[in-house]
C-alpha cells in the first residue's frame, strides 16, 4: 500500500514541475487537468495494488497526456530526456495521449468513448483488472452514460473508474455549463459502487482502490470519485477555468508557477 | 457469366450463417450487437455462442468502443448493425477506438442503399462507402451476394485489421462465381466485352446484367464487360485500367451518393494514371432515399436503372 508519506510527496511535487517545464517548453498543454490527475496517476503506478504488465490502463481523457507521460517516464517506460520533446514533429509524446508510447494501452482525445473501451477490455480479459481515468466533464458526453448501463449488465467487478472531478471544464465551471449534479447518486443509480475521495490524498485514493480490488467478483463495477482542484499547486491557476489548457506561458507566470511548485 | 440468373439468396442470411460457422473453429471471434440480432441472422450465433455474443442494446457509440476493447484484449469482432446507425452513429467512436488504435474490429452494416426499400430515406445509408473510405487503416467491401458475403466474411475473420463490410436488405441474383477465391485488393471480371467496361459493387450489378439483355436486343454487337469492385478498399485500379484499353468508356454505377463515391475514387485514379476514357457515374445525385415496396422503382427514380444505363451506354457509344 501507499502512504501519503514520503517519497510520494516529493514525487508529487517533482513530477509536477516536470510537466510544468515540459508545456512551458512545448507552448502548449492542458496543464490545469493536468495537475488535478497527477496524483490520482502516482496512486495507480507507485502503489503496489495493480501490474500494469497484465492489468490495464485506460486514459479516457487523452488531453491529460502530459501526467502520463511524466508518471510513465517515472516509473522507466521510457527515458525522461524524452519529456522535452513533448509535441515536437518526430516526437513519440503526441500533445493527445497514443499508444506510440511504451505503456499506454490506448490512443484517446475524444472525450467519452475510454470508459467504454475499458468496459470492452474488462469483458475480454475477466482475470485482470483494467482502471479507466474519466473527468467530470467528460461525463456530459452521451455515450459515458451508455457505457454505465452496459458495465452494470455484464457485471463487471474488474473494471474501475475514477473520475477526477476538478469542477470545471474548457469555457468554465461545469455547474455552469451543464450541471452534473450528485454524481455519486447517478453511479449508484446505475449500479455501481462508489466511493468518494480526496484526489490529492494518495492514500485515501489507494484506499478506495484496494477496497475495489478487494470486491473484484462482486458483480459490481468500481466507481472512485476523485475531488480535485485544477491547477493543483499553482496559486494563480487553481480552480481558474483558463488554464484548462495554455499556450505560450508568459515566462514571469513560468518562474512564479515554478515558485510554487518548488515548494508544493 | 451469370451462374444462376433466377435464383436469389440474402446476403444477410449468408452472412450470419457463415459467422456462426466460423466461430466454430474460431473461438475468439465476437459478436457485438445493437439489438439487432434477428435483422443479421445472427439468433443462432447468441443461442449456440452466448458468451461471444455481446449485447450492447440501441447504443451505438457505446458498441464501437466496447467492440475496440474487446479486440485490444485479443478478440476479433464483427460489430453488427444498420449502415444507418453504425458507422453512422458512431463514426467518431470507430475512427479515434478501432481505427487511430488499429484494432481487430469489423463494422458490418446491414440495409444499406436503396434496396433497403419501405424503409425509407433514414434507413436507406447512402453515405457509408464515403464515410468509411476516408477513414486510415480502414478497408471497405461490398459483396455482390450471397456468395461472395460468404467468401468476404471468411476473409476478413482472418485479416486482424479494421474493416467495413456492406450489406443489404433484400434476397439478390447469384453473381459470383463460386470457384473464385475473393483476395483483399482484388476485383472480379463477372462479365467481359468489348465496348464499354460497367464498374459497382453490390447487388445493383445485375442492373448491368438486364442492361446487357436489352441493349442485346437493340444493338447486338454492343457488349458490357462488367467488374464487381467488391474490394473497394484497397482498390484494384490494374482491372479497370486493362479493360479500359479495350472499351475506352466506363460507367461506374453505385447505389450509393455520387459525392464520395466508388466513381470519385476511380475518377482521381483515371487522372492520376493519364487516363481519359468517356465517363458517366450513375449513383444517387445529392439526394435523400424514399419508400418503395419494389426497390427497382427507386432505382429508376434516383436514375440508376436498367433504362439510364441504357441511355448511358448509348451516350458513350
Amino acid at each position: 500500500m501507499l502512504t501519503p508519506n514520503l517519497p510520494y510527496s516529493h514525487l508529487s511535487r517533482n513530477l509536477r514541475l516536470q510537466l510544468l517545464d515540459m508545456i512551458y517548453e512545448s507552448g502548449s498543454g492542458h496543464i490545469g487537468g493536468c495537475l488535478s490527475s497527477l496524483d490520482i496517476l502516482i496512486s495507480l503506478y507507485f502503489s503496489d495494488l495493480f501490474n500494469f504488465n497484465r492489468d490495464h490502463f485506460i486514459l479516457s481523457a487523452g488531453h491529460l497526456a502530459c501526467a502520463l507521460y511524466t508518471v510513465l517516464s517515472a516509473k522507466n517506460y521510457f527515458p525522461s530526456r524524452l519529456l522535452s520533446t513533448y509535441t515536437d514533429f518526430n516526437s513519440l509524446l503526441q500533445g493527445h495521449v497514443s499508444t506510440d508510447v511504451p505503456g499506454v494501452e490506448y490512443s484517446s482525445g475524444s472525450l467519452g468513448q475510454g470508459l467504454s473501451f475499458a468496459a470492452g477490455l474488462a469483458l475480454g480479459d475477466k482475470s485482470h483488472t483494467t482502471v479507466c481515468l474519466t473527468t467530470d466533464g467528460e461525463h456530459q458526453e452521451g455515450q459515458i452514460w451508455e457505457s454505465l448501463m452496459f458495465a452494470q449488465k455484464y457485471q463487471l467487478s474488474n473494471l474501475i473508474n475514477i473520475v477526477d472531478c476538478n469542477g470545471t471544464q474548457i469555457d468554465g465551471r461545469i455547474e455552469e455549463i451543464m450541471p452534473l449534479n450528485n454524481l455519486a447518486a447517478k453511479y449508484v443509480q446505475f449500479g455501481w459502487t462508489v466511493t468518494t475521495v480526496n484526489g490529492h490524498n494518495l492514500h485515501q485514493i489507494a484506499k478506495a482502490l484496494k477496497s475495489a480490488l478487494n470486491h473484484s467478483h462482486s458483480g459490481y463495477p468500481s466507481c472512485v470519485i476523485a475531488k480535485t482542484v485544477l491547477g493543483r499547486g499553482v496559486s494563480f491557476m487553481e480552480h481558474q477555468f483558463k488554464y484548462h489548457d495554455i499556450k505560450n506561458l508568459d515566462p514571469s507566470l513560468y518562474l512564479q508557477a515554478k515558485n510554487d511548485l518548488e515548494s508544493y | 457469366m451469370i451462374l444462376n440468373p433466377t435464383k436469389t439468396a440474402s446476403i444477410r442470411q449468408a452472412f450470419g450463417d457463415t459467422l456462426t460457422q466460423l466461430a466454430k473453429s474460431n473461438r475468439h471471434l465476437y459478436v457485438v450487437s445493437m439489438d439487432l440480432k434477428s435483422s443479421l441472422h445472427l439468433t443462432n450465433f447468441a443461442k449456440k455462442y452466448p458468451r461471444r455474443f455481446i449485447e450492447c442494446g440501441i447504443a451505438e457509440a457505446n458498441a464501437a468502443a466496447i467492440a475496440a476493447g474487446l479486440a485490444k484484449s485479443g478478440k476479433t469482432v464483427f460489430l453488427c448493425s444498420f449502415a444507418c446507425f453504425s458507422p453512422a452513429i458512431n463514426w467518431a467512436v470507430i475512427r479515434q477506438s478501432i481505427c487511430y488504435n488499429h484494432l481487430d474490429v469489423k463494422i458490418v452494416g446491414s440495409h444499406a442503399g436503396l434496396t433497403t426499400g419501405e424503409l425509407g430515406a433514414t434507413h436507406q445509408m447512402l453515405e457509408d462507402v464515403a464515410l468509411m473510405t476516408t477513414l486510415p487503416n480502414m478497408e471497405v467491401f461490398a459483396p455482390v451476394d450471397a456468395i461472395e458475403t460468404q467468401k468476404i466474411t471468411t476473409t476478413l475473420s482472418r485479416s486482424r485489421r479494421p474493416a467495413y463490410l456492406r450489406l443489404v436488405r433484400p434476397a439478390t441474383s447469384l453473381l459470383f462465381d463460386p470457384k473464385n477465391t475473393f483476395t483483399i485488393g482484388k476485383s472480379h471480371l463477372l462479365k467481359s466485352g468489348r465496348d464499354i467496361t460497367v464498374i459497382g459493387y453490390g447487388p445493383i450489378l445485375e442492373q448491368a446484367f438486364m442492361a446487357q439483355s436489352q441493349l442485346s436486343l437493340q444493338k447486338p454487337n454492343i457488349s458490357l464487360e462488367i467488374i464487381n469492385c467488391s474490394s473497394i478498399k484497397p482498390f484494384d485500379f490494374t482491372i479497370i485500367s486493362r479493360s479500359l484499353k479495350k472499351t475506352g468508356r466506363l460507367i461506374c454505377l453505385e447505389d450509393h451518393q455520387q459525392n464520395g463515391g466508388l466513381g470519385h475514387l476511380v475518377a482521381a485514379a483515371l487522372l492520376h494514371h493519364r487516363l481519359s476514357p468517356k465517363f458517366i457515374h450513375l449513383a444517387v445525385n445529392n439526394q435523400f432515399g424514399r419508400s418503395a415496396k419494389n426497390y427497382s422503382q427507386l432505382y429508376d427514380y434516383y436514375g440508376l436503372g436498367v433504362k439510364n444505363l441504357i441511355t448511358a451506354a448509348k451516350k458513350l457509344l
